[in-house]
C-alpha cells in the first residue's frame, strides 16, 4: 500500500494544499508529516489548523519545538550570524501570530513516530535540530539508522530530497582493556538501511521551485519523489505583505539550490 | 603586470557624465587591491610620479569610467576631455579599443544598458561574519537586492584577512582573491574596506541592512580573535 511523506510545510499554504491536493488524487490515504509546520512562511495558523483538520500523523519539527521551548538551543542551529538573526525575526513574528490553540498543537507532538519497521523523524533520530545530509558519512548515518532499530528512516530537515541505500553494513566495536591486557570484539553484519529525506514543501531547496514529497510502498519498499509545482507568487505576495523580510519571497521564488550549512552540520544541540 | 619586467603604475582618470548617465565615483578598491598585489607599484595620480620618457619600461593600468560606447571607432572616438588629461601626462595613446565594438577585446565583457544606477558603502573598521558574508555575496549577484552587473568590495574577516570580491554579470562566477597583507587578529584593522554595486533597481537600503545583520560586533569580533591570538603565542618558542 502506498503512503506519503510530507516535510517542512513552513506555513505555506499554497505549497501544503497543492501537494495534499496531489496525494489525494492518487487516492492515497495515509499521510505522515515530519513538521517544521511554521517559521519563514506567511499562513502559519492556517497551515497548522489543515493538518489538524485533515487528521495527519505528525511529528515535531525544529520550528515546532522552538516555538514551544523558545529560542534556547545554543547558535549551531544557525549556520551564520545573518541567519540567526533572520531566524529570530521569523521566529518572533511567528510567535505573535500563532493562536494559543495552535501553540498547543505543536506542544503535543512527538519528536518520533514509529510504523513497524518505518521510522519517521523530523532531523534525525538523535535531534529535531541534526542534519542528515546526503553526503554524511556512511558510517555515521548507518548508525543513525540502527541505534534507532528502523529499516527506513525518514527525515526531513535539510529541504533537499533523498533516498540513500546503505548496503552491505557492518559495524565492528572493539574494547580494549588495558588493565587486564585483552582484546573483545564483536562484528555485526547489517542488512540493507535507507534513508529517506522528503525534502520541503513550503520552502524547496533543491533547484526548482516545486514542492517535494515522498511515496512509499510498503510491500514493495520502492520509493518515489514526487514534485508540485503552485502557485509561488500568492506565498511571495503574502510574505511581503505580512512584514516578512523579503528576502524570503526572494529565496522562495527561485528554489535555489544554495544552502547554508553550519560547519558541523551532524553537531546535536545540547540544551 | 605579473610578466612585466619593469615598473608597473596606476592611473585613475576621472570620467565625464553625459546623456543623464550616473558618474561612477573612485571607491579606491583597485588601486587598495593593485598596491597589495604590486607593493612597488607606482600611483600616477600622484603629480611626484607622473610619467617620464626617461621610464620606458613602465607599464601603466589606466581606469577610466566610460558609460556608453564612442560614436566614432579608432581615435576620433575618442572624448577629446579624456585625450587632453592623458597629454597633460605625458601620454599620447596610439590606439583607441571599445568593448563590443573592436574584436581585440572580449564580447562577453560587454554590458549594455540605458540608465546605471550605483550603490557604493564605505565598510571601514568592519569586519565579517565569515558564513554570512558569503551568504549576502550570493543574494547581491544573484538579484536579491536588484538587477546587480557588476560588483566589487574589500572584505575584512576576523581571522586578519583582507578579500578582494569580483562580479561582473557576464562572467560565470565572482572572482574572490586574498590580500596578502595580513592584520593580527587584534581589533580592527585599518585597511581600506568598501562594497561598490552597479546595475538597476538597487535596493540600497535593503543592501545596507542586510549587511548590518552580517557585521560583528566588539565582543563577537575578540572571540574570535583570542583563539588565534593565543595560538599565535603558542607558536612562538619560548626563550
Amino acid at each position: 500500500m502506498n503512503h506519503a511523506i510530507i516535510s517542512c510545510l513552513h506555513a505555506n499554504l499554497p505549497a501544503v494544499e497543492a501537494v495534499l491536493n496531489d496525494i489525494d488524487r492518487q487516492g492515497i490515504d495515509t499521510i505522515t508529516c515530519l513538521g517544521d509546520l511554521v517559521g519563514y512562511g506567511p499562513q502559519p495558523n492556517e497551515v497548522v489548523e489543515l493538518i489538524r483538520k485533515r487528521d495527519i500523523a505528525t511529528c515535531q519539527g525544529c520550528w515546532d519545538e522552538d516555538i514551544i521551548d523558545g529560542l534556547n538551543a545554543c547558535e549551531c542551529s544557525y549556520p551564520s550570524q545573518l541567519a540567526e538573526r533572520r531566524g529570530h525575526l521569523a521566529h518572533q513574528w511567528t510567535d505573535d501570530q500563532l493562536t494559543d490553540e495552535n501553540k498547543s498543537f505543536l506542544a503535543s507532538l512527538p519528536t518520533s513516530l514509529r510504523r513497524d519497521r518505518l521510522l519517521f523523524v523530523h532531523g534525525s533520530p538523535n535531534s529535531q535540530h541534526e542534519y542528515l545530509l546526503p553526503d554524511m558519512d556512511a558510517f555515521a548515518a548507518l548508525e543513525r539508522v540502527e541505534t534507532a532499530g528502523a529499516d527506513i528512516l525518514f527525515c526531513g530537515h535539510t529541504h533537499q530530497p533523498y533516498v540513500r541505500e546503505l548496503r552491505d553494513g557492518s559495524i565492528r566495536v572493539r574494547l580494549q582493556n588495558a588493565d587486564h591486557d585483552c582484546d573483545q570484539g564483536e562484528e555485526l553484519t547489517l542488512p540493507m538501511r535507507k534513508i529517506v529525506n522528503a525534502g520541503s514543501v513550503g520552502e524547496p531547496r533543491h533547484g526548482s521551485t516545486n514542492a517535494t514529497y515522498v511515496i512509499h510502498n510498503d510491500t514493495t519498499d520502492e520509493i518515489e519523489i514526487k514534485e508540485v509545482p503552485y502557485d509561488v507568487g500568492r506565498t511571495c505576495q503574502a510574505i511581503v505583505e505580512a512584514g516578512l523580510p523579503k528576502v524570503f519571497a526572494w529565496r522562495l521564488s527561485h528554489g535555489f539550490e544554495f544552502a547554508e550549512q553550519a560547519e558541523d552540520a551532524s553537531h546535536v544541540c545540547e540544551r | 603586470m605579473r610578466s612585466h619586467p619593469g615598473k608597473s603604475g596606476y592611473l585613475r582618470l576621472d570620467g565625464y557624465p553625459s546623456n543623464g548617465l550616473e558618474q561612477v565615483s573612485d571607491s579606491g578598491i583597485d588601486k587598495a587591491f593593485l598596491k597589495d598585489q604590486f607593493p612597488e607599484l607606482i600611483d600616477l595620480s600622484d603629480s611626484h610620479h607622473a610619467p617620464r620618457s626617461q621610464q620606458g619600461d613602465l607599464l601603466t593600468l589606466i581606469e577610466l569610467p566610460q558609460l556608453q560606447a564612442p560614436q566614432h571607432a579608432g581615435l576620433t572616438g575618442m572624448d577629446p576631455r579624456v585625450k587632453n588629461q592623458l597629454e597633460a601626462l605625458q601620454l599620447h595613446p596610439d590606439r583607441y579599443l571599445h568593448f563590443g565594438r573592436d574584436p581585440e577585446l572580449p564580447n562577453k565583457d560587454t554590458l549594455e544598458f540605458k540608465k546605471l544606477e550605483s550603490f557604493s558603502l564605505s565598510l571601514n573598521a568592519s569586519v565579517w561574519d565569515p558564513p554570512s558574508l558569503n551568504t549576502l555575496w550570493f543574494e547581491l549577484v544573484n538579484g536579491a537586492y536588484g538587477d546587480v552587473y557588476r560588483a566589487k568590495a574589500l572584505m575584512n574577516l576576523p581571522d586578519g584577512r583582507s578579500m578582494f570580491f569580483n562580479w561582473i554579470v557576464s562572467q560565470e562566477s565572482s572572482q574572490f582573491l586574498p590580500l596578502e597583507e595580513i592584520s593580527a587578529p587584534n581589533g580592527r584593522p585599518a585597511s581600506l574596506s568598501e562594497l561598490v554595486v552597479q546595475g538597476k533597481h538597487l535596493d540600497g537600503l535593503r543592501i545596507q541592512s542586510t549587511i548590518d545583520l552580517c557585521l560583528l560586533n566588539d565582543a563577537v569580533l575578540e572571540m574570535h580573535q583570542m583563539p588565534l591570538r593565543d595560538r599565535q603565542k603558542e607558536a612562538i618558542p619560548s626563550a
